[in-house]
């Protein structure tokens, strides 16, 4: 009854009877559920997740009836069982999810329980991270409107989760883009233990968002059936009609604990405790049916009696069902990549004019928007008549492909992030480049973003991956300082689900990009941004240049020392190697990784059988460095034919100094690794 | 003589004991007491006046003794009767929707062609918005026993003096 400009579509009085008796059915069903799976986890049979829904069931009823399968989007959150079942999932679905079964269509049993998700009808998989997939709903609604669709993506989500700055982001980012979104706000008045009152000064916080210029709040009591479904039924209607966001705050209650590893006997009282029970969303519902004779009491205890054997049903199939094999944990940890045919080892001999890195790399992005109408790229600084991108790598894109394909994102690295994410869960043939921040050092902000886009594949058993390059300029010697002068591939390569590489020359930069944005998967593309211009990373470049991940180049053929360097620094050994070659020193060989996951472990070891020693160099910190991973693996794969200690160059373990005094003091240079490779000769 | 009914849940203990203070301060024969969570049409069929306990529940909502009646209350035909409400409300726990029961009962009546009596001035209270204000007044009595239980009786006495009048004049 909150909002009395909501046209009232469905009352109890005229809503027709199949009509109700369908919703009867879900609402018993699900809290049939909702009751029964607290038993799994005291028999030990799994669910030891559960964040019980009651209280929530109007509005999660009404959601699922207002979405359609395969045409709309949708993104429940973990408490949005009943949700689940109104789209279309069964009870045995939902049992399936929670004891984690093998046949688990949500993730296989690899998910948290409750977290459910049918890719293929477009309930897509999210994270356990609160609100983290609002702004995935905003990049599906971005490709919604772009392809002109008349349909509507939903984010579900608890009022907490609006304390989350990301949150932000989304609800800013769809209301700048006028995007077909609707935001689902479940409030029970609780984020776990924390009152409203602690999240947010006004207790109703969708109005906390009143200021947006295009962006509808509706309010609707959550417990009411009949409210909800005017609500979201409204709420649908504004955003695909007039293209605009809607905020639809329900107010819930929570019946019971927040989830089975919460008490909240601790911090509520027994009144609270009461009257939420006494206002039980289905309760209410049964009375309404029975007061206003549209079901008797012997008709609902008929259809209370199928549910029950609907339920029976559900878990004996369930409890037969196969677990997850345990050798499948390497399934679906990156997406398969193109495979090159007439570049199968990223080389070539040809000849011509040089080309700089720069312009390797936006020639090649122009190519592949034309080679392909569904690729997309934003990012700061990206398109503003002759800018685009910070250091012009993607000059002329959005004169020749438009501003629908080539777009300036807000800066707001996390929603840059994370509507790629959304807008890649439209369908798999759209491929989206972002500049993920002005310098990857600015990259930190989209970490949530990343580390959730890095476990997609897996999380959803190979059902969905995000199919984006994250492009960043980083790395030093250009007198940045921090923030634009730093590496972050140290710490990134820990998260397992990106590959990550990271070219020296043109030739690679072009091909690694090619690679990338053709394959499905997720690919964090490093620049060495002061190579960009550096007439020595210029070469020939093939138009149709192709580099496999995983595939190392030997720059420089030796036998007296293996280096193993990427980026900036594979000049900087090269120029050391020729200088203790004139010398008549060594004969040195520099192998640039260049694909840092997967990584070429094959030419790194025949390498090293070959030379006995190896130097590993790298712009970033020593300590924590990808160049402690490179010395581990040579250490258990190849100790044998090592003849000299492991040895490594790279910065110290301190951060990036401005003045060029201390940038040289902390950044390798040839002359420190020249000075190391002869120690490791000599030794 | 016109007949005049106070509807309040026997359910409820502050809205009770408020409702108590209004049938004391009405004259216990001079009003008959009907219970809200037994609500139809009939009952109000019956009389002409009408005392109505609504509080708030939640963010501004009815309570459901309130609330699921309305399907039968929207269809009738009120412009003969006329209805006072007073309702409990937390001025500062929930500012934002302060006593708003009040104001949407008062419009589901007010849309069946009811006459709606016992305005309030909103002076002495602290909130940010009410469904129940209109103006400069409160369309009914709204009464805070969380943070004004003090000023309760004196407000009810006022109140269901000027209702004597409104109702039977």
């Amino acid at each position: 009854m909150n909002d009395l400009n909501i046209p009232k579509l469905y009352t109890i009085k005229s809503t027709p009877k199949e009509t109700l008796e369908k919703w009867y059915r879900l609402m018993t069903i699900g809290r049939a559920i909702d009751e029964k799976a607290p038993n799994y986890l005291k028999q030990a049979i799994g669910w030891s997740y559960h964040a019980p829904y009651a209280g929530h069931d109007g509005i999660q009823l009404a959601i699922g009836q207002n979405f359609e399968k395969n045409k709309d989007h949708i993104f429940p959150y973990y408490r949005d069982m009943l949700t689940a079942l109104s789209c279309g999932m069964t009870a045995e679905e939902i049992i399936l999810n929670g004891i984690s079964k093998a046949t688990d269509p949500s993730s296989g049993g690899r998910h948290m329980s409750n977290h459910l998700a049918k890719t293929e009808w477009n309930i897509h998989s999210v994270s356990s991270a609160t609100g983290n997939h609002t702004l995935h709903a905003v990049g599906t609604a971005r490709a919604i409107k772009y392809y002109g669709e008349k349909a509507v993506s939903i984010s579900s989500q608890g009022e907490s989760s609006v304390s989350e700055g990301y949150v932000y982001e989304a609800i800013t980012g769809a209301d700048k883009e006028e995007l077909p979104v609707i935001f689902v706000v479940q409030d029970n008045g609780y984020g776990i233990s924390v009152p409203k009152k602690d999240q947010t000064a006004q207790r109703k916080v969708a109005n906390n968002f009143a200021g947006f210029k295009n962006t509808r709040i509706i309010h609707c009591n959550g417990k009411d059936v009949f409210d909800s479904m005017n609500a979201m039924a409204e709420a649908k209607r504004f955003a695909i009609e007039e293209s605009k966001p809607v905020i639809l705050q329900a107010n819930c209650v929570r019946m019971g604990a927040h989830s089975n590893s919460d008490d909240h006997l601790l911090y509520r009282s027994g009144s609270e405790r009461n009257y939420v029970v006494e206002y039980d969303p289905l309760g209410k519902f049964r009375r309404l049916l029975i007061r206003y004779n549209r079901f008797t009491e012997e008709e609902l205890q008929a259809i209370e009696a199928e549910t029950k054997l609907v339920i029976k049903a559900a878990h004996k199939a369930a409890l037969a069902a196969p677990d997850p094999d345990p050798e499948s944990i390497y399934n679906f940890v990156f997406a398969e990549p193109v495979v090159s045919e007439k570049y199968p080892e990223g080389l070539h001999n040809a000849e011509g004019e040089k080309k700089k890195l720069i312009t390797a790399l936006n020639e090649t992005l122009k190519a592949e928007f034309r080679h392909n109408p569904d690729t997309f790229i934003w990012g700061q600084d990206m398109a503003n008549k002759d800018k685009g991108g910070i250091f012009n790598v993607s000059k002329g894109m959005q004169k020749e492909f438009g501003n629908k394909r080539v777009f300036n994102g807000p800066i707001a690295e996390d929603f840059i992030m994370g509507t790629a994410n959304g807008m890649s869960r439209y369908n798999d043939k759209i491929r989206v480049v972002i500049e993920g921040a002005e310098f990857a050092d600015y990259f930190w902000p989209a970490m949530e973003q990343y580390v959730d886009s890095s476990h997609d594949y897996w999380r959803s058993n190979g059902k969905f991956v995000p199919n984006i390059t994250i492009r960043l300029a980083s790395g030093g010697y250009i007198g940045g300082g921090m923030y634009h002068s730093q590496n972050i591939e140290g710490s990134l390569v820990a998260i397992p689900g990106v590959r990550i590489v990271y070219p020296s020359f043109a030739d690679d930069a072009a091909g690694l990009i090619r690679t990338s944005m053709r394959s499905r998967g997720l690919t964090l593309f490093l620049e060495p941004k002061a190579l960009y211009q550096d007439p020595k990373a210029a070469t020939v470049v093939p138009d149709d240049f192709e580099v496999p991940f995983g595939k190392a180049r030997i720059r420089r053929e030796g036998s007296d020392l293996t280096i193993l360097t990427y980026g900036n620094t594979t000049h900087l050994c090269i120029e050391a190697a020729n200088k203790l070659a004139a010398e008549g020193i060594a004969n040195i060989e520099v192998i640039d990784l260049r694909s840092l996951i997967p990584l070429d472990e094959e030419t790194i070891l025949e390498s090293i059988k070959k030379t006995n020693r190896v130097l590993i160099v790298h712009e970033d910190k020593v300590f924590g460095g990808f160049g402690g991973e490179l010395s581990a693996l040579i250490n258990e794969k190849g100790f044998e034919h090592l003849d000299a200690p492991i040895k490594r160059v790279g910065s110290p373990f301190v951060p990036i100094g401005f003045n060029r005094i201390l940038e040289r003091a902390i950044l390798p240079n040839t002359e420190r690794i020249y000075t190391a490779a002869k120690e490791l000769i000599e030794y | 003589m016109s007949k005049t009914a106070i509807i309040y849940s026997f359910h409820t203990q502050k809205s009770k004991k408020v409702a108590e203070k209004v049938i004391e301060a009405f004259g216990k024969d001079e009003i008959e007491v009907v219970n809200a969570e037994e609500l139809n049409k009939e009952v109000i069929e019956k009389y002409d006046n009408f005392i109505l306990s609504a509080p708030t529940w939640f963010d501004g909502e009815l309570p459901n003794y309130w609330d699921e009646f309305i399907p039968d209350l929207e269809e009738m035909d009120l412009s003969k009767k006329t209805f006072a409400i007073f309702g409990l409300g937390d001025q500062k726990g929930y500012p934002e929707n302060f006593c708003d029961a009040i104001g949407l009962l008062a419009s589901i009546l007010e849309g069946c062609g009811a006459k709606i009596v016992g305005s309030t001035s909103v002076e002495g209270y602290t909130f940010d918005s009410s469904k129940a204000q209109r103006g400069n007044v409160f369309i009914g009595l709204p009464i805070d026993q969380e943070n004004q239980a003090r000023l309760t009786k004196d407000r009810v006495s006022k109140w269901v003096e000027r209702l004597k009048g409104e109702f039977f004049n």
